[in-house]
């Protein structure tokens, strides 16, 4: 009678053993990054430097008196360069950290021999992604409120003044969007072995096509239309709207949708994709190989 | 029958031993062209958000307030420079301090401190390829600047050049007290990567140091490299110098002075203990 | 019947006299090209954890707490033209020995002259007449070709660039490279890249060479080839150090042989005479399966045995058991009735010629390797 026991592989599959395996992932995966001590540093130190040489030439920009200030204010809407450079890098790193995590999640264990193990198990794939990035995701949203915390003390940047509960909605939009191009990076990354190259290209595309660090209304011609395609764009502005300019639902209501869009069109595309590199590796028996 | 050595150590000798070095390393790094020419295109990801963060702050009649710090608004061909001089700074943290870990983790740095040379030799000959290596990247990156950003300097190349000396030995001075610590270490990527950004940064090679907060200030005028950026923009650029021009270049012959004999002090101190301990193999 | 046995010590003390004529006394009449006396090495252990900070470890004045004798005064001297192995079992001493030799390693205590220079006040001499290999195929560059990284050491050993280029070639012919002299080591195998490394060792023409445990890790038709390539360097006229655990390769390569153990040279000779020295006893070894190794207290126990050592050998999944006595036909069937009594199976067995494992038995009561 009692086949569940006999006869594990019975069982089949259950919402509540693929949440169980989730979570032992994100387990693992946590354990493993307790490892490594420079994570430390990955959170503490990164998010205040690297912004600052970026506000630092603003200033110098700016000049002495700000006199070059209502050029950017026009543009953007604000004085507060720093305020504006802070938002869009903290949204850059957040994805960048999720490029380099989720990327590299999958090709250090193909690299250490351990995907394949991982893959003999009855799990669904999108739980072993899944539970990676459930890790990650607790480690970004610690990333982001270190941030905020330290540019307030650090540098004075008050950045929850405006609109929060429209800029909270915006970044939960942009949560699946990271995390679709996260995945879609990482098949990538399975398929063409090329972990650095392609974190360079894919976080360059976003660093100058965004806006990370300034008005995109700036860009040529050609370079806007790109930004008009990427999602990140959206974020960055809709963010930036809501707590530097007070934005509301009439101005940003646009930008929502947009996100929304693609906070189900991401995942999607990422998955799909992936599902497409696993079956070409299967095909092709590369999967331990690197 | 006994051998003899057929070592015939001149003073030619251990040039040419510097230059095998200069030339081995060399060798490795073009062994991944594609590494090399990711020198040459990474700067571009940050200058170019720095070029159109310059556009937003341009009015009709361009970047006047920067103009005020500086005396010039072609703030790209300012931050280019720096990026160059950034370069330097890059290769003798990461090259310099580096290069000895990572042959000390393949294993093959005892070989080399088997050989019949001063082992600090191995740190010229490092020191050599470094340059020429950053020099070709460096060129590769202001010629991209030439077409993407419009770089252009006028005034005292020559100048320029002979400044630019003092500063690199006191540079690569520091690079060998660098190098034998990293050799101690364990993770010294972080360290690495966070002080090369840092005193890049604090030296002032995206921007006037002037617009530092008054806390960093003192410690951007404390590095001798900030006068050393400064000066190379004075000549290059017409920017307003910090100090009049024979002070920095004084500051820069005394951080020569100092940081050369420092390095090598620093490097045989540590050469002593690995030799002690054998820390030279542990892996 | 028992009570008749002679009370045993364990381990049996080597005699006096027998340890005497083995360790080398160094006499100034020889003419020695490597001559070392009483060298000694001490290292200091921190006391912290090893993730101790920078300038915790900068700070030599050690917390003297922890303190691993590695060499424990060793003594040799090697004629020229000779070669000398030491022989000995893990963590012995031997790398040790070798690195304070290629003045990698500062030496704690004691002296050594390498072809009449000083290890401690002419490093630079000793360093130009010393070829050595000490972590293999490691030792050499693996981006760079074979070639490549033979010009370079050429220019690191001053060789003038005339002489260089000749003796690149030379060399590359010689050690069987020249097919592949242009593509980088790392696509070469491990028998190939230990063969640059050798060519290397080679380059300046040094009249001595160290080797540190030049065999490891190749399969045996390289082992056999290096070991070729090794008398050959001999037959040069270089004198050659190495350092093995192997006692067949000691046996084979060495005119004599450096016992060494815990840091200490426990008998020195050439092969013949250190296995003629326990020549007296029967050398009985047994390979046993299920073998129960309490048993070894009681057949060392019997009559007449003198020593004795176990070891499993994974391979083969049997114990190895070696018994020496002064009568083998009398302890043989009783130590045949001891092991089976307890449900050992004896799988083979033989009364040998003594090897130099036998000798290192005979002296420390250990297997050479376990
Ligand atoms: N750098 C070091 N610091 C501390 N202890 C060391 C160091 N190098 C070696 N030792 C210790 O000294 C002892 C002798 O080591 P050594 O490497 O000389 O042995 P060996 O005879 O070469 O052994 P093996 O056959 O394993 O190569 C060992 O106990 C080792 O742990
Ligand atoms: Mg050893």
């Amino acid at each position: 009678m009692d086949t569940h026991i006999a006869e594990p592989w019975r069982a089949g599959r259950s919402l509540a053993t693929e949440l169980r395996a989730v979570l032992m992932i994100a387990r693992k995966e946590w354990m493993i990054f307790r490892r490594y001590p420079s994570w430390v540093i990955a959170l503490f130190i990164w998010p205040v430097l690297m912004p600052l040489a970026y506000i630092f030439t603003a200033q110098a920009l700016g000049g002495p008196g700000g006199e070059s200030l209502t050029r950017f204010q026009q543009l953007t809407g604000t004085r507060d360069y720093a305020a504006f450079i802070v938002l869009g890098s903290i949204l850059w790193m957040w994805l960048n950290m999720t490029l380099w995590d989720v990327g590299m999640y999958l090709r250090n264990e193909q690299m250490h021999g351990t995907l394949e193990s991982n893959w003999l198990c009855p799990t669904w794939r999108v739980s072993l992604i899944l539970g990676g990035a459930l890790t990650k995701l607790l480690v970004s949203v610690a990333f982001i409120l270190i941030s905020l915390l330290e540019f307030r003390v650090l540098l004075g940047v008050h950045l929850l003044a405006g609109n929060v509960g429209l800029a909270l909605l915006a970044l939960l939009l942009t949560i699946p969007i990271v995390h679709g191009i996260g995945i879609a990076f990482a098949s990538l990354v399975l398929r063409f072995k090329e972990a650095n190259a392609m974190v360079f290209l894919v976080r360059g595309i976003f660093m100058i096509f965004c806006g990370i660090t300034f008005p995109v209304a700036v860009l040529p011609g050609w370079m806007q239309v790109i930004a008009a395609v990427l999602p990140l764009t959206y974020a960055i502005h809709a963010v930036r709207a809501a707590l530097l300019a007070n934005a509301g639902w009439a101005e940003l209501s646009a930008d929502l949708l947009v996100l929304g869009a693609y906070a189900i069109a991401a995942p999607l595309l990422g998955y799909i994709l992936f599902g497409i590199v696993e079956r070409g590796a299967r095909r092709r028996g590369d999967l331990g190989q690197y | 029958m006994p051998s003899t050595s057929l070592a015939q150590p001149t003073w030619r000798s251990y040039i040419r031993a510097a230059l095998a070095i200069a030339r081995k390393d060399t060798i490795v790094f073009f062994r991944y062209p594609a590494n090399a020419l990711f020198r040459v295109i990474e700067p571009i990801a940050w200058l170019t958000p720095m070029y159109f963060l310059g556009k937003s702050f341009a009015g009709s009649a361009g970047n006047t307030g920067f103009a005020a710090y500086t005396g010039t608004n072609d703030y790209m061909s300012f931050i280019l420079l720096g990026a160059v001089l950034a370069n330097y700074i890059a290769a003798v943290f990461w090259g310099m301090g580096y290069a000895l870990k990572s042959e000390m983790d393949a294993g093959v740095l005892e070989s080399n401190w088997m050989a019949p040379i001063p082992r600090a030799l191995l740190l010229v000959g490092q020191t050599l390829a470094s340059l020429a290596i950053t020099t070709f990247n460096s060129a590769g990156m202001l010629l991209l600047g030439w077409l993407l950003f419009g770089f252009q300097v006028s005034g005292n190349a020559l100048a320029a050049a002979l400044i630019l000396i003092p500063m690199l030995v006191a540079l690569y001075g520091f690079g060998f007290a660098f190098a034998a610590i990293v050799l101690l270490m364990r993770d010294a990527n972080t360290m690495v990567d966070v002080s090369n950004y840092l005193i890049s940064m604090l030296a002032g090679s995206q921007f006037p140091v002037q617009v530092l907060p008054r806390l960093l200030l003192p410690l951007s005028l404390a590095l001798p490299l900030t006068y050393g950026f400064d000066a190379i923009r004075a000549l290059l650029l017409g920017v307003r110098p910090l100090l009049a021009l024979h002070y920095e270049i004084a500051i820069l012959i005394g951080f020569m002075a100092v940081m050369t004999p420092l390095g090598y002090f620093v490097f045989k101190r540590i050469e002593r203990y690995c030799q002690m301990r054998g820390t030279l193999s542990m892996h | 019947m028992a009570s008749s046995a002679p009370v045993l010590e364990f381990p049996p003390p080597v005699p006096a006299d027998v340890l005497a004529a083995h360790l080398y006394t160094p006499s100034r009449a020889e003419q020695l090209i490597v001559d070392v006396h009483d060298l000694r090495k001490v290292f200091v252990k921190r006391r912290s954890a090893p993730d101790a900070s920078m300038w915790q470890r900068l700070a030599l004045r050690a917390q003297r707490t922890d303190e691993r004798v590695a060499v424990a005064g060793v003594s040799f001297g090697i004629a020229e033209g000779e070669i000398f192995g030491l022989l000995g079992p893990n963590g012995a001493g031997k790398t040790t020995t070798i690195r304070m030799l290629s003045t990698l390693l500062q030496p704690s205590a004691g002296r050594a002259t390498i072809n009449g220079y000083d290890l401690a006040s002419q490093p630079d001499m000793v360093r130009r007449n010393l070829g050595a290999v000490l972590t293999g195929e490691r030792s050499i560059y693996w981006k760079l070709s074979a070639r490549e990284n033979l010009e370079y050491f050429a220019a690191l050993y001053h060789l003038p660039p005339a002489i260089a280029r000749r003796r690149v070639a030379e060399l590359l012919e010689r050690l069987d490279l020249a097919s592949r002299a242009n593509d980088p080591v790392e696509g070469y195998s491990s028998g190939m890249k230990q063969r640059v490394a050798i060519a290397k060792a080679l380059l300046a023409n040094p009249p001595v060479v160290l080797l540190d445990e030049p065999t490891i890790g190749l399969d045996p038709q390289s082992a056999r080839n290096l070991r070729e390539l090794i008398l050959e360097i001999k037959r040069e006229g270089r004198t050659v150090l190495l350092t093995t655990h192997y006692m067949e390769e000691a046996d084979l390569l060495c005119d004599r042989v450096g016992i060494i153990d815990l840091g200490k040279i426990i008998a020195l000779d050439t092969p013949a005479a250190l296995k003629r020295s326990i020549r007296q006893l029967d050398v009985m070894q047994l390979e046993v399966e299920a073998f129960d190794e309490a048993l070894m207290p009681e057949l060392e126990a019997l009559p007449g045995v003198q020593q004795s050592a176990v070891r499993y050998r994974d391979d083969e999944r049997v114990w190895s058991l070696a018994l020496h006595s002064t009568d083998s036909r009398a302890v043989l069937p009783r130590a045949i009735a001891l092991i089976t009594a307890h449900s050992g199976r004896i799988r083979h067995m033989a009364v040998a010629e003594p090897s130099l494992e036998d000798v290192f038995i005979a002296l420390t009561g250990k297997q050479l390797r376990d």
